[in-house]
């Protein structure tokens, strides 16, 4: 009788790749109701459209490359690409803007480096800037939460919505500055508690900006869920939120025209919490012990700071978390864990010295 | 100096083709990646190329017995940056707009490796008019891969294509320009920018993989047949 | 006290250990035939010391170990041994081996065990031999003779005793101490005592026990109890039962990379082995039975057995109705580390603690493995703190310099990484091939690093080899003119050569003079005796550098140039005999028959001289070369211990055997009668024999690169120096009154014309 020979361990803890990214996708649905509650269906129809276009590219790639689909398809990992560019869109944008960004996200920034796993870049932030460089001007129009409509005007209906994304049909004065873009315009120009009272977006908000503090309070949740399900672990987030808030506090100079602007404002604007949570823990970009990723999350804070307050752009998630993807191989050759039974940690490159 | 006469149908495919300046040589790169954003950049960059590699070229092989090996690189540079210099008064003189639009690319022409490269690697060891040839092909090869990433940077970029074609061909060309994408194009920055020429010439480079190995495995199945009844796998039996 | 230091990462897999304690620890029937393989341990394999066809007894010895590091093997039954052939081993491999084959008569009939209630009384080395006899290993998996774990040779502080076991379905060692809690206690003790006595520094006894074994806990605290053994209970977490990680737990030590965890003081025995030790000092029965777990599924009954070692696991799996057709696959110990086997033909051995046989359902194939995603999932799990994601994609790009900065080597191979890895990567199989062939690397990188070490070696000593035959053929050439210039000189002066300066010449002289003596035959002779001398010398100095294994050749052709030297010396002195009467002592005339132009053929030939002389001169020039070739190998050794060189034990033997060699024949020496023919000068001679030699060849390499005048310098300078050396000799002889007073005499008396004659020799030179 012969029996089947495998290696151990046999035993299997449950759960695969797929259920990891599930677990992600379902933690964005808090940031994602929000989202909707107070911009209306527009990130909705984006998550929607954006993944749909990331599964069928990745499809259309894995046919050519003679691969099988059905596998590939089932680790959710195009879904969560897609859904995570749709999340960071500006809503009611134009159709070909999603395609172009799910497409170029999931052909340019993932399958041609070699698929899952071997991207050394995050796919939707590609995507993304992508997006950002080439179309600046629909990229950088929001639409305004639902505090700051007029009195007659509604909260833009789905039929309403669809025409404006496929028909190019805009609905007149349908947009809003962001709280970030306000910010950088102020800057030079009033103190900050005066621009917390005059900028409609400021005054109809509670802490940071009308709509935009709770989407950002909805990721945190979500994040919060990850951590507690040990999706990842915390060192990402929690440095690169407490290089922000060390930034600001620095920074502040007690809120004159050209402060920096207060750590609740740069933490629960833009896209500071989608960011932290879902994008810069995307472990197949990021560095890869704990201490490189206090390191990773820590300059990912640093940039958001310096591209917001000094850039040119408004907001800088995108940017940040490229460059420091950029720096992760080298983060982690000098910060490998000290293995049991070593006086210290070694360098990934001291052989080759 | 014993000139190996390489027949003119193979410096021909060479230059177009097989032994491509910017695809498979991946030389010449920064005028490549950097001016071809439309076709009529292209284009005139690509002229001015094959004008300076034809020139280089024919010099080159002219004194290409006087020149002794260790001075050779010097004289060879001496000699592309006179053509460059005559390149670049011609352009001036009859493309200004183009000339400045061009700019500082078009005196680099001189730090082109492919220019060097060929009056190097040909144009020293061949005769006159194989090194014309050559020099003429190979500029043609990369003017042609110029344009091709030019048009293709032109349409997703701006929408449009031989826009502007005047500044290079004159009052005939005006009414050139084609809007491929429609008037209400926004225009996709991204591809006009360096990383989209990038990306481009990538995509340029892959194609021309898959021509290849199509080319080759049609080639293979072509010669299959012949194989089979090769005398040189006979082990039994007399040969006759 | 009972302090717990957390392990790093470690994973919670189901322990699935509740279905085996159901039922008491049963016993199974006698199989039809036992299988007991020569190797069950780590170390060398046991020599087998039973024939085919031979009646053994329960607990009888029937194949003993070999070398320190291997154990004995008993019959675990009473039967005949039927075959001692190849058979399928429990390993991973699934290979085979060579095994001795019982049948079993049924009887179980033992041989007497030797018992002993106050074993604590015996001597630590009795105590040691006892636990050695009964061929006890550790029975927790790996199979480390227990003996030699007992006999460190650090200091040890802490004993731990391991009934973590942590690995699911395992429960073999809970229902041990649940039933034998206190004989687990009394081995305590003894182990404690092996380790703690006489003078050593034991400090504290431990029991480690995951707190999943309420049962076995309670057991063994309740047997601890007014003993200085402790009872450490620790959070249920795979894999704190690995030795290290157990050490960590228990102590907040860590065994340095590459170490024994002797070597911190500290030693970790399992608890079967601990009661294994017990039975074999209290009882006097060598380890022939263990508690197993057969568990899974597929099986009708799932419980511990008491299994006699060497009972085939098909046999064991039909005591429990298996059902092959339920069963996903036979793996022997845990489903985390165990392995699987391919037949079940292969015998329980003395490691072996789990048999499971799960069913499809409970341990399903692996599903395909997915691309890595880097979460990280496995370096939180990984209980040794490494990055199993970055050492996959290193082993997948074979870069195995940084795998080495990433620590492969401190893998335990737990297999925490796999277990967690969400696209079911078996990351722990990519580390044991790497390390395979990491391992193989070194070794071809040690074999040519050798080979290019004997290359140059050899190079270096060809070239050293071809300087000095340069220098000798210099010197040769130099003779053979001076001597072919003294040879016509000598004809010329053949008619009056009462007052030749050449004792040689004017014996040769004489003789002619007195009798008609062929002085052709003569010349031919020196010539003869001259070679062979150079031909000896060569081959001494071979012998000297040869290696190991060519010496015995080389020895034989040094045999042969001493028998020419001799035979032509003999020739030449009968020849002189024959011709003339007046020899003198044997020492002169063989001084003399040499040219004495060339310093570096009088020293051999006096050398030659010497050494042929006496068996006692020659045992000690013996003894004066070995104790040369002891210092230099000395050296040598010194440097590679110094590089850490694996030759150097290599290095050390040879020195051993170099010294055995100097003892022996000193030895030698000193049986031999002492020769009181020999006069006073005798150790200056024995000295002298060997060094002259070397001085010699110095001397001619230096004279190969002077002018003929400095030659001349350093010739008379020389023999200034000897004839001093000479006239001391004589005065001591005169006032002791020697009767070789005479030879002394005369020998001064030519040195002191020669050196007349250089000294001319010189001044006609300036």
């Amino acid at each position: 009788m012969a029996f089947m020979k495998i290696t151990s361990p046999h035993a299997h803890s449950p759960g695969n790749t797929g259920d990891v990214m599930k677990q992600v996708i379902l933690a964005c649905i808090p940031g994602l109701v929000i989202l909707s509650y107070f911009f209306g269906p527009g990130t909705l129809i984006n998550v929607v459209m954006a993944s749909f276009t990331a599964v069928v590219c990745e499809a259309a790639v894995l046919k050519l490359r003679n691969r099988p689909i059905e596998f590939y398809i089932k680790d959710y990992s195009a879904v969560l690409t897609g859904v995570l560019l749709g999340l960071a869109l500006p809503p009611y944008c134009p159709w070909w803007i999603v395609a172009i960004g799910s497409a170029s996200a999931i052909i340019l920034a993932k399958q041609l480096y070699g698929g899952m796993g071997y991207n050394p870049f995050n796919p939707a932030m590609v995507g993304y800037v992508i997006l950002l460089i080439s179309f600046p001007v629909e990229m950088t129009q929001w639409a305004p939460p639902r505090p700051l409509l007029e009195g007659g005007q509604a909260l833009m209906g789905p039929m309403a919505a669809l025409q404006q994304i496929w028909l190019g049909v805009s609905v007149d004065g349908y947009t809003a500055a962001t709280p970030l873009d306000v910010f950088k315009q102020n800057e030079g120009k009033l103190l900050l508690e005066n621009m917390y009272r005059e900028a409609p977006i400021f005054s109809n908000g509670s802490w940071a900006g009308a709509g935009f503090e709770w989407a950002n309070l909805g990721f945190l949740a979500g994040g919060g869920y990850l951590l507690y399900k040990k999706i990842f672990t915390w060192h990402t987030p929690v440095s690169m939120l407490a290089t922000i808030v060390i930034m600001s506090f620095i920074f502040y100079d007690g809120g004159s025209s050209n402060s920096g602007g207060s750590a609740t404002f740069h933490l629960f604007s833009g896209a500071t919490m989608l960011g932290a949570f879902f994008i810069a823990t995307d472990p197949v970009s990021s560095a890869v012990s704990t201490r490189g990723r206090l390191v990773y999350g820590a300059g990912i804070g640093l940039l958001i700071y310096l591209i917001r307050v000094w850039g040119n752009y408004p907001d800088a998630v995108a940017f940040a978390v490229l460059l420091m993807n950029f720096a992760a191989p080298f983060i982690d050759h000098y910060t490998l864990p000290r293995t049991y039974g070593h006086e210290q940690s070694r360098r990934a490159t001291e052989k080759q010295e | 100096m014993s000139d190996n006469s390489t027949p003119y149908n193979e410096i021909t495919a060479n230059g177009l083709w097989k032994n491509n300046p910017a695809l498979v040589q991946l030389l010449g790169l920064c005028p490549l990646l950097a001016v071809s954003a439309s076709v009529v950049n292209a284009l005139g960059l690509g002229l001015a190329t094959i004008l300076v590699l034809v020139g280089s070229n024919i010099a080159v092989s002219l004194i290409r017995k006087a020149v002794s090996d260790a001075v050779r690189l010097p004289v060879f540079v001496m000699i592309i940056a006179s053509f460059t210099t005559c390149t670049e008064l011609l352009m001036k003189a009859y493309t200004f707009e183009l000339y400045q639009i061009l700019g500082i690319f078009i005196p680099l022409i001189v730090t082109n490796c492919a220019i060097l490269g060929r009056a190097d690697a040909f144009a020293s060891k061949n005769d006159v008019l194989p090194s014309a040839l050559d020099g003429f092909m190979m500029g043609l090869g990369f003017t042609l891969v110029l344009i091709t990433v030019g048009s293709i940077r032109e349409v997703i970029g701006h929408g449009t294509l031989f826009a502007d074609m005047h500044l290079l061909l004159g009052d005939i060309a005006s009414g050139w320009t084609l809007n491929i994408m429609g008037e209400d194009y926004p225009g996709m920055l991204v591809a006009v920018l360096p990383p989209g020429a990038f990306i481009v010439v990538g995509f340029l480079i892959a194609l021309k993989h898959v021509i290849d190995k199509k080319l080759e495995e049609k080639v293979k199945a072509k010669a299959a047949p012949v194989v089979k009844g090769s005398k040189r796998v006979r082990t039994t039996g007399t040969i006759t | 006290m009972n302090q717990i230091w957390p392990l790093p990462g470690g994973v919670h897999p189901e322990e699935n250990k509740a279905q085996s304690m159901q039922l008491p620890l049963g016993e199974i029937s006698l199989p039809s035939e036992m299988v007991y393989p020569l190797n069950q341990h780590i170390g060398a394999p046991a020599k087998a010391i039973v024939a085919v066809g031979e009646q053994v007894l329960t607990g009888q010895l029937i194949a003993t170990a070999r070398g320190m590091i291997s154990a004995n093997i008993h019959a675990s039954t009473s039967g005949t041994v039927s075959a001692i052939e190849s058979r399928q081993l429990p390993h991973p491999s699934g290979m085979n081996g060579p095994c001795i084959v019982l049948t079993p008569d049924g009887k179980d009939e033992s041989i007497d065990f030797e018992r002993n209630e106050n074993y604590l009384e015996l001597e630590r080395d009795e105590l040691l031999e006892k636990i050695r006899n009964a061929g006890i290993t550790g029975m927790g998996g790996a199979g480390f003779p227990t003996a030699v774990k007992l006999n460190p040779r650090d200091e040890i502080s802490t004993l731990i005793i391991n009934g973590t076991e942590c690995e699911p379905y395992i429960t073999a060692d809970d229902m041990l101490m649940q039933t034998r809690a206190d004989d687990l206690i009394k081995g305590t003790q003894l182990l404690a005592h092996l380790l703690g006595n006489p003078e050593r520094a034991l400090k504290r006894v431990v029991i480690g026990i995951e707190d999943n074994k309420p049962d076995a806990i309670a057991a063994v605290k309740a047997a601890a109890k007014e003993t200085n053994v402790e009872v450490a209970t620790f959070p249920t977490r795979y894999p704190s039962g690995g030795e290290k990680q157990l050490i960590y737990i228990l102590t907040g030590q860590e065994v340095p990379s590459g170490q024994l965890p002797a070597s911190i003081g500290i030693v970790l025995q399992n608890v079967g082995t601990t009661v294994a030790a017990l039975e074999a000092v209290r009882d006097g029965k060598p380890l022939i039975e263990r508690i197993t777990t057969v568990v899974g599924k597929s099986l009708g009954t799932q419980r511990n057995i008491r299994v006699k070692l060497g009972t085939p696991i098909q046999h064991v799996l039909k005591e429990h109705a298996f059902n092959e057709r339920e069963a996903s696959r036979l793996i022997v110990g845990g489903p985390m580390m165990g392995f699987a086997l391919e037949q079940d033909a292969a015998p329980v051995i003395k490691s072996t603690n789990c048999i499971l046989a799960p069913s499809k359902q409970e341990l399903p194939d692996p599903p395909p493995a997915q691309a890595c995603i880097r979460c990280g999932m496995c370096a939180e799990a990984c209980p040794a703190s490494l990055l199993p994601q970055q050492m996959y994609w290193y082993t997948m790009a074979e870069d195995y310099d940084k795998l080495e900065a990433h620590n492969i080597r401190d893998c335990i191979e737990c297999g925490a990484c796999s277990f967690v890895c969400p696209s079911n990567i078996p990351l722990v199989q990519y580390y044991r091939a790497a390390k395979g062939t990491m391992r193989q690397i070194a070794i071809d990188k040690e074999k040519s690093d050798r080979s290019r070490q004997r290359f140059e070696f050899r190079q270096e000593r060809m070239a050293k080899a071809e300087l000095e035959k340069e220098a000798k053929r210099a010197a040769r050439k130099l003779a053979a003119e001076a001597a072919k210039k003294k040879m016509a000189e000598a004809k010329a002066s053949a008619i009056d050569a009462t007052d030749s300066d050449d004792p040689a010449a004017a014996a040769v002289a004489r003789a002619k003079a007195k009798q008609l003596s062929p002085e052709e035959q003569k010349g031919k002779l020196e010539r003869a005796l001259s070679s062979a001398q150079s031909r000896l010398e060569k081959a001494q100095a071979r012998l000297a550098e040869a290696d190991e294994e060519r010496k015995p050749q080389l020895e034989s052709k040094l045999k042969q140039a001493e028998l020419k030297v001799q035979e032509s010396l003999k020739k030449l002195k009968d020849l002189d005999l024959n011709g003339d009467n007046t020899a003198t002592s044997n020492n002169t005339v063989e001084t003399n028959e040499v040219d004495p132009n060339d310093p570096v053929a009088v020293a051999i030939a006096r050398a030659k001289a010497k050494m042929n002389m006496d068996p006692r001169e020659k045992l000690e020039a013996n003894i004066e070369s070995l104790k040369k070739r002891l210092g230099t190998a000395e050296e040598k050794l010194a440097v590679a211990q110094a590089e850490g060189s694996d030759t150097a034990a290599a290095l050390q033997t040879g020195l051993e055997k170099i010294k055995g060699k100097i003892t022996t024949v000193e030895l030698e020496l000193a049986a031999l009668p002492q020769n009181s023919a020999k006069p006073e000068t005798a150790p200056i001679e024995q000295d002298a024999a060997s060094v002259a030699i070397e001085r010699a060849k110095a001397k001619a390499a230096a004279s190969a690169s002077m002018s003929p005048e400095e030659k001349m310098r350093e010739q008379v300078a020389s023999m200034e120096k000897r004839l001093e050396k000479a006239k001391e000799r004589l005065k001591k002889a005169e006032t002791e009154d020697d009767k070789n007073v005479e030879a002394f005499r005369s020998a001064t008396q030519k040195l002191e014309d020669k050196l007349a004659a250089a000294r001319g020799e010189l001044e006609a030179l300036n």
